[in-house]
C-alpha cells in the first residue's frame, strides 16, 4: 500500500506500475473442476431459457441464455456439462445469471466449429455475434444504437487500475494480434479513426498496431476510460460518440481472425499479499481459488480478495467466484493490511478536493450524501461528474468510505429515475 | 467442496494513504512545542499550570459532552487537547484558574460540541472562547495588568498597547530580533516568533495545514501594514512589527488554518487568508481593540461558506453512468 508522502503540499501521486522488461510467459492455469460464467441478464421465471442443466457443451460454444435476447451470451471456454443455471446477485443488486459448467476431464478437445464456419462462409461481419464472449469483453452494441453516431474508436492499452500490468503485457507481447484486431474492428465498423492509448514506455511497441498512438500519463487515474473520454472530448473538432475497446479485446478479436478459433484464456495480473506480481492465463470463468492455488497464495479467514485493482475493484465473498472477461487484476490483501474505515464526520480538511481529478466539491458532496439528500447532491455538488476513481476515499483523513457513499447515491438516484419513468 | 473461509468484504478503494485525524492533531501539537517551551522558560511554573489546566479541562469538557450527547468518546483524536493547548498559548501566564476553565468550556462546548463535534464548528473554537472572555473579563486578559509582577530584561509593556497608544514611536525600544526571539510580553505561546514560524513551516511542508491560508494571511498583514506605514510612518508601525507582535503568527499558522472553519478551494483560501490579514491590521490601526487577530479570524470564519463557493467547474459532466 502506498502511504502518504512525507511532504504533503501537493496532491498525492499514485502511479501505474510499469511492466518489467522480459516479464516471461504467463502461468497457465486450468480450472480444477468447475467454471462459472456470469451473464448480464436476470434469469426470468418465464420459459425461453436456452441453457439447461445436464446439457453437454463444447469448448468455444456460444451459449445464449434467453431465446429472445441474442445479445446475452457467453462463450464456453471449456468442454463439459452444464451443472446448474442459477440467479446471481452482482454488484449493486444487479440481477445476473451464473452458469456453472462441470469441466470434461478426458482431455479430449472437443471444439465447437461454428465460429470458424460462420467466419468462413458469411465473412467477418457475421462473426461479431461471437466476440462478445471473448476475454476483454469486446462490445459492439454501441454501433447498432442508432441514436449515437460513433466517430472515434479508442483502444485502451492502459491499465484499468494500479498494480495491474495486464494491458501492458498484451501490448508488449502480442502487438501483432492487437493490430489484426484493430484492422478487423475497422473493417467491421467502417470507422477509420482508431486511436490506441498506451503509457509512454509502450508507445514504441504500440506503433506497430497501425492505429494512431496517444500516450497517457502514468499518474492515476489518467489511464481510466472516463479520463480518456474527457481528454478526447476536450479536443476541438471531435464530435460524435467514442467507442471503447480494451487492448485485450482487440487482441482477442485479432487472434480469432488469425487462427479461426476463439481465444478463451483471460490474462490476469495476480497481486500477492507481499505485493509481488504474477501474470496468469486462465479460461474465463475459472474460480479464483484455482488461480490462487496455482500461484501458491494462501488465503486465511478475514483476508480480502479483490477482483480489479486496489482503487476500483470489488471484494469477493467467496473464493468460488469466477474471473470474468474483464477481470484484469486479482489482489489478495492480508487481514492486517486492510485499512480501517470510520464513522467520524468530515473535518473539511480538503484533501479530497485537492485529490479529485474532475474538480468535484467532495467536501460538500459528502455532507449531502451523509444526510441522504441524493437529489440535491446531484444538482448542487456534481454527484454524476464522479468517475469513481477512489482517490477521495484514499486520502480521507476521517476515513469516510466516500466512494461507497457516491456509488450508493448514484444507484439510488438512477433507480428513482427509472421508477418515475415507468410510472409516468 | 464449497469454501467456508470467511473473507472480509468492503467497497473500493482498498488502499488508504495512512492519514488520520489524530495524526494531524498530534503533529500540530508537536509543532507548537518550540513556542510553548520558550514560553515556559520565560514565565516559569505559572505558565505550565495554565497550559496544563487548559489542555486537561478541554479534554474533560469534551469527555463530558461525549457522555451527555451519547456519542463515541472522542478525546483520543487529540482535537480537544489541541484546542486546550492553543487556548492556553494565547493566555497570560498568570490567568486565574476559573478563567481558564470557563474558556475551555466555551471553546469545547459552545465552540465545537454543540455543532456536533469535530468538523461541525463554523467558527474556530479557540477564537470563540478568547473573544467571549475578552468581552466578559477583559481585565484578566490584559497582558500589562497580568504580568505586572514579572521582571524582564526588556520593556515589560505589551507592544501592541504601546503601538496603539503612541504609534510607531511607542515601540522604538524593540528591534525585530527581539520580537523574533520572544523578547516581548504576550500570551504564553504567542511571543516566540521564530518557534511559531518553524512550527508553521513544518506543518505547511507536511501538508497538515493549508499553506495558502497561512501565507496569504501573513501577506495580508504585510501589505496592509505597509500601506498604513507608507501613509504615515509616525503613526503606524512597520509591517515587520505587525507580523511579529500580538497573535499574528499563531493566528496565521494555528488559528486561521483550522479545518472546519476555513475554505478548501484554492482561490477562496487566498481570499480568506488575505482578508484575515487585512482585517487584523485595520482593527489594530483604526479600531479600539489592541489586537485584531481574534476578531479578524471570527469574521473570516463567518464568510468562509460564501467564498468557498468560488470553485472550478467539475469537469466530469460529460458522462452519466448507466
Amino acid at each position: 500500500m502506498i502511504k502518504r508522502s512525507f511532504f504533503g503540499i501537493t496532491a498525492p501521486r499514485l502511479t501505474y506500475e510499469p511492466i518489467e522488461e522480459a516479464f516471461g510467459e504467463p502461468m497457465a492455469v486450468k480450472p480444477a473442476k468447475r467454471i462459472t460464467l456470469l451473464m448480464d441478464a436476470p434469469l426470468g421465471k418465464a420459459g425461453g431459457i436456452l441453457i439447461k442443466p445436464g446439457e453437454a457443451v463444447l469448448e468455444g460454444q456460444r451459449l445464449q441464455l434467453l431465446e429472445n435476447d441474442p445479445g446475452n451470451y457467453a462463450v464456453s471456454p471449456v468442454a463439459g456439462k452444464i451443472f446448474s443455471v442459477e440467479p446471481f446477485i452482482g454488484m449493486m443488486e444487479k440481477p445476473m445469471t451464473a452458469v456453472v459448467i462441470d469441466v470434461e476431464k478426458s482431455g479430449e478437445r472437443s471444439r465447437d466449429t461454428s465460429f470458424k464456419e460462420a467466419a468462413k462462409s458469411t465473412g467477418i461481419k457475421e462473426a461479431v455475434g461471437f466476440f462478445g464472449g471473448l476475454p476483454g469483453r469486446p462490445d459492439f452494441k454501441i454501433f447498432s444504437d442508432s441514436g449515437k453516431p460513433v466517430k472515434t474508436i479508442a483502444v485502451v492499452g492502459t491499465e484499468s487500475d494500479l498494480m495491474g500490468v495486464t494491458a501492458q503485457y498484451v501490448i508488449g507481447s502480442n502487438i501483432a494480434s492487437v493490430k489484426s484486431g484493430i484492422d478487423a474492428i475497422r473493417k467491421i465498423t467502417g470507422i477509420h479513426n482508431i486511436l490506441l492509448f498506451v503509457h509512454e514506455q509502450m508507445a514504441q511497441v504500440a506503433g506497430a498496431s497501425g492505429a494512431g498512438i496517444k500516450t497517457v500519463d502514468m499518474q492515476y487515474p489518467a489511464g481510466s476510460r472516463d479520463m480518456i473520454r474527457m481528454a478526447l472530448k476536450s479536443e476541438p473538432a471531435r464530435d460524435g460518440e467514442i467507442a471503447f475497446f480494451t487492448a485485450e479485446a482487440a487482441a482477442s478479436i485479432g487472434a480469432a481472425i488469425q487462427t479461426g478459433e476463439l481465444p478463451l484464456d483471460k490474462l490476469v495480473t495476480v497481486v500477492k499479499k507481499d505485493g509481488t506480481r504474477q501474470i496468469v492465463k486462465a479460461p474465463v470463468g475459472t474460480h479464483v481459488s484455482d488461480i490462487l492455488e496455482a500461484v501458491r497464495q494462501g488465503v486465511e479467514s478475514m483476508d480480502k480478495v479483490i477482483l480489479g485493482g486496489p482503487m476500483t475493484g470489488y471484494a469477493i465473498y467467496s473464493l468460488d467466484q469466477p474471473i470474468t472477461q474483464d477481470t484484469d487484476i486479482i489482489m489478495v490483501q492480508d487481514s492486517s493490511a486492510i485499512p480501517e474505515i470510520n464513522d467520524t464526520p468530515c473535518t473539511n480538511c480538503g484533501a479530497c478536493v485537492r485529490a479529485c481529478p474532475v474538480d468535484i466539491p467532495v467536501n460538500i458532496l459528502v455532507r449531502y450524501l451523509d444526510a441522504g439528500e441524493y437529489e440535491q447532491a446531484a444538482e448542487e455538488a456534481d454527484l454524476f461528474a464522479c468517475i469513481e476513481c477512489g482517490l477521495c476515499a484514499y486520502v480521507c483523513e476521517s476515513r469516510i468510505p466516500i466512494l461507497q457513499f457516491i456509488a450508493l447515491a448514484k444507484h439510488t438516484v438512477q433507480r428513482l429515475k427509472a421508477a418515475e419513468e415507468e410510472n409516468a | 467442496m464449497p469454501d467456508r473461509k470467511k473473507l472480509t468484504v468492503s467497497y473500493a478503494p482498498f488502499w488508504h494513504d495512512g492519514s488520520s485525524i489524530s495524526t494531524k492533531q498530534y503533529h500540530i501539537i508537536a509543532a507548537t512545542m518550540l513556542a510553548v517551551i520558550a514560553g515556559l522558560l520565560r514565565y516559569g511554573a505559572p505558565a505550565l499550570g495554565v497550559l496544563s489546566l487548559s489542555v486537561g479541562s478541554a479534554m474533560v469538557w469534551e469527555y463530558l459532552m461525549n457522555l451527555a450527547t451519547r456519542r463515541p468518546v472522542s478525546i483520543a483524536d487529540g482535537n480537544a487537547a489541541l484546542i486546550g493547548l492553543l487556548f492556553g498559548m494565547l493566555l497570560p501566564a498568570v490567568t486565574p484558574w476559573w478563567v481558564v476553565i470557563v474558556g475551555t468550556l466555551v471553546a469545547v462546548v459552545i465552540g465545537k460540541q454543540i455543532y456536533g463535534g469535530i468538523g461541525g464548528n463554523p467558527f474556530n473554537p479557540v477564537a470563540v472562547a478568547y473573544a467571549i472572555l475578552m468581552i466578559s473579563w477583559p481585565i484578566y486578559l490584559d497582558f500589562n495588568a497580568a504580568l505586572v509582577n514579572y521582571s524582564f530584561d526588556f520593556p515589560a509593556a505589551y507592544p501592541l498597547v504601546l503601538m496603539n497608544a503612541y504609534g510607531a514611536g511607542g515601540i522604538e525600544a524593540f528591534s525585530l530580533t527581539d520580537f523574533l526571539m520572544g523578547r516581548q510580553t504576550g500570551g504564553i505561546g504567542a511571543t516566540f516568533g521564530l518557534g511559531l514560524i518553524v512550527g508553521g513551516i513544518y506543518l505547511m511542508a507536511r501538508g497538515f495545514i493549508r499553506w495558502e491560508i497561512a501565507v496569504s494571511f501573513l501577506a495580508g498583514i504585510f501589505v496592509s501594514a505597509l500601506c498604513f506605514n507608507l501613509y504615515d510612518p509616525e503613526a503606524f508601525a512597520s509591517p515587520g512589527v505587525h507580523l511579529l507582535t500580538g497573535f499574528s503568527l499563531i493566528g496565521a499558522f494555528f488559528l486561521a488554518t483550522e479545518d472546519s472553519s476555513s475554505p478548501v478551494n484554492f482561490i477562496p483560501m487566498l481570499i480568506y487568508g488575505a482578508l484575515g490579514g487585512v482585517l487584523t491590521v485595520l482593527i489594530r490601526n483604526q479600531g479600539a481593540h489592541v489586537d485584531g487577530v481574534i476578531y479578524a479570524i471570527l469574521i473570516i470564519n463567518l464568510i468562509n461558506p460564501i467564498i468557498d463557493k468560488i470553485r472550478p467547474k467539475a469537469t466530469g459532466r460529460v458522462m452519466y453512468h448507466a
